[in-house]
C-alpha cells in the first residue's frame, strides 16, 4: 500500500473560544474516492477549507495535516501558493458566484497554469482549451472568449473544475459540487469528477450532505458531527451494517417514507379541485439591437392537467423547465400569457385581485427556504396569522390568537412560539411554521415549492410526516413542485414530469417511477441517487 | 444550503432585539464616539434655547477681537460678541436645518422609491430618469440659485438641501425595496391577498429602515456642511441670527489678526460632521453587518 | 455595445432636454418681471421695457423658450446684461480658469485615493489601515471653504509660498498660472479624496468576500495578486461611480472655492450673475454646467461597460 496523499490527524480547530472542529482524521490516497459526510454545522466545509489553508481570519487550527508528508498547517504561506492550485485543487459548492464575471473563462483557467508553470500565454490557452474541452466545454461551442454570465450553472462549474484539475493535482477537494444542481447535472458532473480521478490518480474528497452521492462515489467514508468524526471505513460495510447510531439515524432518514393512510386509498370521485387548459407563458426574449428582441422564452408552453380534491401530486422535471413559473401561476401571482386555470369553480387567471380573494383563502403556498418565508421583523403571529387577511370578518386579537395557537399546534409547535420572532427557530421549525401559515385559512390546496430541499436529512423526514399527516387529517391536496423523486415517491399519488415547458409524462407515481415512458423521466430515474442501489453495488464489488 | 444552520445564524442578525442591539453598539468604537459627540451637539443646541453665556445679539465693541480667556473662553468677533455662545445658537441653526432637510428628503423620497420598486415598468423608469434629472444639477450650484431667486434665508436653504435629498432616499428606498420584492415572505404575504401598498407598509418599510437610518445619518452630515456653504456666501441664515457658515465668512477678513474666529467655527462644523459620519458607520456595522454589501 | 451606447445617448438626450425645460422655467417663474427684477428698484419705465424687449420677454413663453434652446445650440448664449459682452465669450474667458481647476482637483483626488484606498485594503485591520481610515473620516467632515481659507493663511500668508488669490492669467507663464490655482486644486480635491479613498477600500473588501476571490486563492494566487488581478476591476464600478458624481461635486464646490480665492473661474461667474441677478447669463452658464455633468456620467456608463461585460448584452 502506497503512503496516504493526505493525511489528518488530530485536527481541531476553533474559532473565537468555540470548538468548531474536534480531532479529526482522516486519510486519502492516491486514485481513492473519500467521502465526508454531515448535517449543517457539523465542520465538513471547515475541514476542506483548514487542508486549503484558506480559513476565516479567526480560525486557530491544531494537530497535523499531512500532504505527501509534509505538514500543511506548519508550512508557510509561499509554499501554500504554490500547492494551492498545482497539488491540491477545489471544487466549490456554488457555480454562479465561482467565477470572476469580468474575466474571460479561458483567462480564469489559464491564469493559474501560467502562474505555476511560468509558460507563454498562448501555451497557457492551448493547454487551457485542452482542459476545458475534457470537462465537457468543446472549443467550437465554447471558445475562451466567453464569460461566465454566458454559461449556465452546470457549465460554469465545468469550468471550476477544469481550474481544479488543469495542472492534474494530486488531491481533489469537492466541497458539495453538486448540491446547487438538479439531479441530472449533478450525475454528470460526478461522472466527470470520477473519471479524473481514474485518468489522473489523484485522491479526491467528495463532501456532501446527501448519502446516496457519497454511497455512489466513496470509497470510503468518514461521518462528521458536531465537529469531530462519528465513524469512518469502507463504504459499503459502513453502509451495510450501519453499526453506528448516528449512521443508522442518517441512513434511515435518507430513505424516509412516511406513514401515510391516504397512500393507497386516495380519495375518489370527479371532483376537480384545480385544472389548467393549454396555460403558456411566455417571457419577452433577450434584446438583440436597439428595437429588435430575441425569440420570447416559453417558459410553460400550453400545459393541461388537473388535480382531485384531497390529493396529493408531484410536478418534476429539471430546473428550468419551467416548473416554478407555473406554479407562480397556479398561485395567482404571476398571469398565463394564454390559456385557462379554474380554480374551486373559478376562472382565477382572469380575476382581479378583489375578485381573488375567496380562491386565494382556498390555495396556500409553502416555499423552499425556511430562512427566506418569513419576514425578520414580524413576531411568528403576525406572519402566520397573515393569510386571516383574506377572511371576510374582521377578528379580534383574541380569536386571531386562538387561530394561530390551533394551526401552531397542528404543526407540532406551541402556542407560546407566536410571540417569538423567526431567528430564534432552526430551519426544520421554520418550515413548520411556513406550514401554519399555509394551513390556517383551512385551504383546500397548498403548493410546496422545494419543501424540503433545503433541510438536513433528518429534518427532511419530519417534514415528510407531517405532509402525510395532514392531508390524513385534513384532506389537503397538495401540490408539490420538485426536481427529487424521492419525495415525489415518498408522499403523492400522482406525478406530473415537466420539460421544457410542456408536461411529458402523467400518471399513479408508482407505475410512473417504476416504469417510465418517456426519456425524459427515464433520464430522472437514471439519475437520482439512490442510496439501496448504491449499498447494493458496492457490495457486489468488494465479494 | 447545505450550511444552512450556519446561514441560519447570520440571517439571525436581521432582527436584533433591543439589548443586543445596546450591547453590540457599546462594542462598536464608531457608534460609541459617533453617538457621544452627535448627542453633546444635540444638547449643546438645545442648552442655547434656553441659556447662552452672552447675549449674541449684543455688541460689545470694547470688548472685541478678545483671544481666548476665562471670561470668554472661546474669545469674541469684531464686533465684541462672544463666540462660544454664537457657536451654540448656530448649531441649533445647522441642525435644524439640516434634520428638515433630511424629513423632506425621506417624506417625499421614501415614498416615491418604493412606489417605484412596487410599479416597475414605465412608472420605475419615468421616476428613476426624474432623479437622473434632479441629479444632473450640481447640488450647490442649484441651491445657490434657487436661494437666490427666491431669497436668501433658513427657510429656502431648507427647500434647496432638501429638493436634493429626494432623490436620494428615493434610490436608496427603491434599492432596498427591489430586493425584498422577489423574497419569499413577500410572495407569502402576495398569496394572502395582500396589496402592494400594505405590503410596502408592513414588510417593505420595517425591512429597509436600516438602509434609511444609515443614509439619514450622511445626507444630515452632508446638509450641515451645505448650510455651513450656503451661509458662508451669504444665502443662508441671515445676519444678525448667528451661523458657522457666516462666522466663517465674517472670520475671512480677520484671517490675519483674529485666526480663532476661523479656527473655532470650522472645528463646529468639523466635530459636527464627524460624528453624524461615525454614528452612521457605526449604526451601519450594528444594525446589519451585510448592508455594506448591498449596491 | 452599440444599443447599449445608443440607449444611453437617448437618455442623455431626453436628461438635457428636460434639465433645459426646468432651468427655462424656474427662471420664468421668479417672482416678479424678471426684467424689473434685473434692472432694480429705481430703474425707470423706459429701460424695463427696453430690457424686457432684449430679452424677448414681450414674446409669448412657448417661442420664447424655443428661441433660446435654438441660440444654445447655435452658440448664441445672448448677451450678459451686467458685462454687456456677449455670454459665450464669458464664458470661454472663464473656461480657461475653471476647467483647468476642476481637472487638477480630479486628478490630485484619485492619485491620492485610489492608491490610499488600495493600500488600506490590503492592510485590513492593521495599525496602518485603523490610521489611515480615520484620516479619511476627519478629511470628508472638514468644509472645503474653511480648508481652503486655513490653506491661505498658512502658504500665502504666513510662508508666502503661493499667492493669497487671484489668477494672473496664462500669459503670465505656465507654472506661475499653475501655482495660482494650486491651493484651490487642493482645498477642492483633499475632501473628494477622502471619500473617494473611503469607497474604494470598502469596495475592495466587498469584493475581497466574494466567492471568485476564493476560487483564486484556490488556484495558488497569492493574497496581492488576487487583489490587483481579481478585486480591482471588480470594485471599479462603485468607484467610477462615486467618480461621476465627484465631478457634479467639483464643478458646484468651483462657486465657493472660487470666491474664496478671487479666482475669475465659471463657478464665480454664475454666483455673480446670480446676485447680480443677471439672469441671462445664469440661465445659459447652468444649463452649461449642466450638460457637462450629464456627459461625465454618460461616459461613466460607458466605462461601467468596459469594466463589466455582463452589462455589454443589455
Amino acid at each position: 500500500m502506497s503512503a496516504p496523499v493526505l493525511d489528518i490527524a488530530n485536527l481541531s480547530l476553533t474559532i473565537g473560544n468555540t470548538p468548531i472542529l474536534r480531532d479529526i482524521d482522516l486519510t486519502v490516497k492516491a486514485g481513492e474516492v473519500v467521502g465526508l459526510v454531515g448535517e449543517s454545522g457539523s465542520g465538513k466545509s471547515m475541514t476542506a477549507q483548514a487542508v486549503m489553508r484558506l480559513l476565516p481570519h479567526a480560525a486557530r487550527p491544531a494537530g497535523r495535516i499531512g500532504f505527501n508528508g509534509e505538514d500543511l498547517l506548519t508550512a508557510s504561506e509561499e509554499r501554500m501558493c504554490e500547492l494551492r492550485g498545482d497539488d491540491i485543487g477545489m471544487v466549490f459548492q456554488e457555480p454562479m458566484t465561482a467565477l470572476n464575471p469580468v474575466k474571460t473563462i479561458g483567462e480564469q483557467v489559464a491564469e493559474g497554469i501560467r502562474f505555476h508553470r511560468r509558460v507563454s500565454r498562448a501555451e497557457a490557452e492551448a493547454r487551457a482549451r485542452d482542459m476545458l474541452e475534457r470537462v465537457g466545454l468543446p472549443h467550437s461551442r465554447f471558445p475562451l472568449s466567453r464569460y461566465p454570465h454566458e454559461l449556465s450553472g452546470g457549465q460554469r462549474q465545468r469550468v471550476v473544475i477544469a481550474i481544479a484539475c488543469a495542472l492534474h493535482p494530486k488531491l481533489l477537494i469537492a466541497d458539495e459540487p453538486t448540491t446547487a444542481l438538479d439531479v441530472v447535472l449533478q450525475k454528470q458532473i460526478l461522472d466527470l469528477l470520477r473519471s479524473l480521478v481514474e485518468e489522473n490518480g489523484m485522491g479526491l474528497v467528495l463532501i456532501s450532505h446527501d448519502l446516496g452521492v457519497v454511497a455512489d462515489m466513496a470509497d470510503r467514508i468518514t461521518i462528521l458531527r458536531h465537529g469531530a468524526v462519528q465513524e469512518a471505513g469502507e463504504t459499503a460495510t459502513v453502509l451495510r451494517e450501519q453499526k453506528h447510531p448516528y449512521t443508522k439515524r442518517l441512513a434511515e432518514a435518507s430513505v424516509h417514507v412516511p406513514a401515510w393512510a391516504n397512500a393507497q386509498t386516495a380519495p375518489d370521485g370527479d371532483n376537480r379541485l384545480l385544472e389548467l387548459e393549454d396555460v403558456a407563458r411566455h417571457f419577452p426574449g433577450h434584446r438583440t439591437g436597439f428595437f429588435s428582441r430575441g425569440e420570447p422564452v416559453r417558459a410553460v408552453d400550453g400545459v393541461s392537467f388537473s388535480i382531485r380534491s384531497g390529493h396529493s401530486v408531484a410536478l418534476v422535471g429539471q430546473s428550468g423547465c419551467g416548473k416554478s413559473t407555473l406554479a407562480r401561476m397556479i398561485l395567482a401571482l404571476d398571469r398565463p400569457t394564454s390559456g385557462a386555470i379554474r380554480f374551486d369553480g373559478m376562472e382565477t387567471s382572469s380575476l382581479d385581485e378583489h375578485a381573488l380573494r375567496p380562491a386565494r383563502r382556498e390555495m396556500q403556498v409553502v416555499f423552499q427556504d425556511p430562512y427566506g418565508s418569513f419576514n425578520p421583523r414580524q413576531k411568528v403571529l403576525s406572519s402566520v396569522a397573515e393569510p386571516l387577511h383574506l377572511m371576510d370578518e374582521r377578528m379580534g386579537r383574541s380569536e386571531k390568537r386562538d387561530r394561530v395557537t390551533e394551526a401552531l399546534v397542528e404543526v407540532g409547535m406551541q402556542s407560546s412560539d407566536m410571540d417569538k420572532y423567526p431567528h430564534e427557530f432552526s430551519g426544520g421549525q421554520r418550515q413548520r411554521l411556513a406550514i401554519a401559515r399555509a394551513i390556517i385559512t383551512r385551504p383546500k390546496l397548498v403548493v410546496a415549492d422545494e419543501p424540503v430541499s433545503a433541510l438536513d436529512v433528518s429534518i427532511r423526514a419530519q417534514i415528510l410526516d407531517l405532509f402525510a399527516k395532514l392531508n390524513d387529517d385534513l384532506g389537503l391536496a397538495f401540490l408539490f413542485i420538485t426536481h427529487d423523486l424521492t419525495v415525489a415517491r415518498a408522499i403523492t399519488h400522482d406525478v406530473l414530469v415537466m420539460d421544457h415547458g410542456k408536461i411529458v409524462e402523467t400518471g399513479r407515481t408508482g407505475d410512473v417511477l417504476d416504469r417510465p415512458a418517456s426519456e425524459v423521466t427515464q433520464r430522472l430515474i437514471a439519475a437520482a441517487p439512490d442510496l439501496k442501489r448504491a449499498i447494493e453495488r458496492r457490495s457486489k464489488k468488494i465479494t | 444550503m447545505a450550511n444552512g444552520g450556519i446561514e441560519g445564524e447570520l440571517v439571525a442578525t436581521e432582527h436584533e432585539d433591543w439589548r443586543r442591539f445596546i450591547r453590540k453598539a457599546l462594542a462598536n468604537r464608531s457608534f460609541l464616539a459617533g453617538a457621544v459627540i452627535t448627542l453633546f451637539v444635540i444638547a449643546v443646541a438645545l442648552v442655547s434655547a434656553i441659556w447662552t453665556p452672552y447675549d449674541v445679539t449684543k455688541l460689545v465693541i470694547a470688548d472685541r477681537l478678545q483671544g481666548l480667556s476665562s471670561t470668554h473662553l472661546l474669545g469674541t468677533d469684531h464686533f465684541g460678541r462672544d463666540i462660544l455662545s454664537m457657536i451654540m445658537v448656530g448649531s441649533r441653526n445647522s441642525i435644524a436645518v439640516a434634520l428638515i432637510a433630511v424629513g423632506i428628503g425621506i417624506a417625499v423620497g421614501v415614498p416615491l422609491g418604493t412606489y417605484a420598486a412596487a410599479k416597475r415598468g414605465v412608472v420605475d423608469e419615468v421616476l428613476m430618469r426624474a432623479s437622473d434629472i434632479v441629479f444632473a444639477f450640481p447640488a450647490l450650484l442649484s441651491a445657490v440659485m434657487i436661494t437666490a431667486i427666491f431669497g436668501p434665508g433658513a427657510i429656502n436653504a431648507i427647500i434647496a438641501i432638501g429638493i436634493f435629498n429626494i432623490p436620494v432616499f428615493a434610490r436608496v428606498a427603491r434599492g432596498g425595496a427591489l430586493a425584498l420584492w422577489p423574497r419569499e415572505f413577500i410572495l407569502a404575504a402576495r398569496a394572502s391577498g395582500k396589496r402592494a401598498g400594505l405590503i410596502t407598509v408592513q414588510h417593505i418599510v420595517p425591512n429597509i429602515a436600516n438602509l434609511l437610518l444609515v443614509q439619514g445619518t450622511i445626507q444630515f452630515s452632508l446638509g450641515i456642511l451645505a448650510e455651513a456653504g450656503l451661509s458662508y456666501v451669504g444665502l443662508g441664515t441671515q445676519p444678525p441670527a448667528p451661523s458657522w457658515g457666516r462666522m466663517l465668512f465674517e472670520a475671512q477678513t480677520m484671517m490675519t489678526i483674529a485666526p480663532h474666529m476661523a479656527i473655532v467655527p470650522g472645528f463646529a462644523i468639523i466635530i459636527t460632521v464627524l460624528g453624524l459620519n461615525l454614528l452612521g458607520d457605526g449604526l451601519r456595522d450594528v444594525l446589519d453587518p451585510r448592508l455594506r454589501r448591498q449596491r | 455595445m452599440l444599443s447599449y451606447a445608443l440607449r444611453r445617448i437617448l437618455i442623455v438626450l431626453i436628461t438635457l432636454l428636460a434639465a433645459s425645460v426646468i432651468v427655462f422655467a424656474v427662471l420664468e417663474i421668479v417672482p416678479g418681471d424678471p426684467a424689473r427684477l434685473m434692472l432694480g428698484m429705481n430703474a425707470t419705465e423706459d429701460a424695463i421695457a427696453a430690457l424686457r424687449q432684449q430679452m424677448g420677454l414681450d414674446q409669448p413663453l412657448i417661442p420664447r423658450y424655443f428661441t433660446w434652446i435654438g441660440g444654445l445650440l447655435t452658440g448664441d448664449f445672448g448677451r450678459s446684461y451686467t458685462y454687456s459682452v456677449p455670454v459665450i465669450d464669458l464664458v470661454r474667458d472663464r473656461l480657461v480658469v475653471s476647467l483647468p481647476l476642476a481637472l487638477m482637483a480630479l486628478f490630485l483626488s484619485t492619485a491620492i485615493a485610489l492608491p490610499v484606498g488600495i493600500f488600506s485594503a490590503a492592510r485590513r485591520g492593521t495599525a496602518a489601515d485603523t490610521g489611515v481610515m480615520a484620516a479619511t473620516q476627519l478629511g470628508i467632515a472638514i468644509p472645503n471653504f474653511w480648508f481652503a481659507l486655513l490653506l491661505v493663511y498658512v502658504f500665502a500668508v504666513a510662508l508666502r509660498w503661493v499667492p493669497a488669490g487671484g489668477f494672473p492669467g496664462w500669459d503670465a507663464g505656465l507654472w506661475t498660472a499653475l501655482s495660482a490655482l494650486l491651493l484651490p486644486a487642493i482645498a477642492l480635491a483633499l475632501p473628494q479624496a477622502a471619500i473617494l479613498a473611503r469607497v474604494t477600500r470598502s469596495a475592495l473588501l466587498d469584493v475581497m468576500s466574494e466567492d471568485y476571490i476564493r476560487t483564486a486563492r484556490a488556484k495558488g494566487l497569492p493574497a496581492n495578486a488576487v487583489l490587483w488581478r481579481h478585486a480591482l476591476r471588480n470594485a471599479l464600478i462603485p468607484v467610477l461611480t462615486i467618480l461621476g458624481l465627484q465631478f457634479s461635486f467639483l464643478l458646484a464646490g468651483t462657486i465657493i472655492i472660487e470666491n474664496v480665492f478671487y479666482l475669475p473661474g465659471l463657478g464665480r461667474l454664475v454666483f455673480q450673475a446670480i446676485t447680480q441677478r443677471d439672469l441671462i447669463v445664469v440661465e445659459s452658464v447652468v444649463v452649461l454646467l449642466v450638460a457637462t455633468v450629464v456627459i461625465v456620467n454618460f461616459l461613466v456608463d460607458l466605462a461601467y461597460a468596459w469594466a463589466d461585460p455582463r452589462l455589454r448584452r443589455r
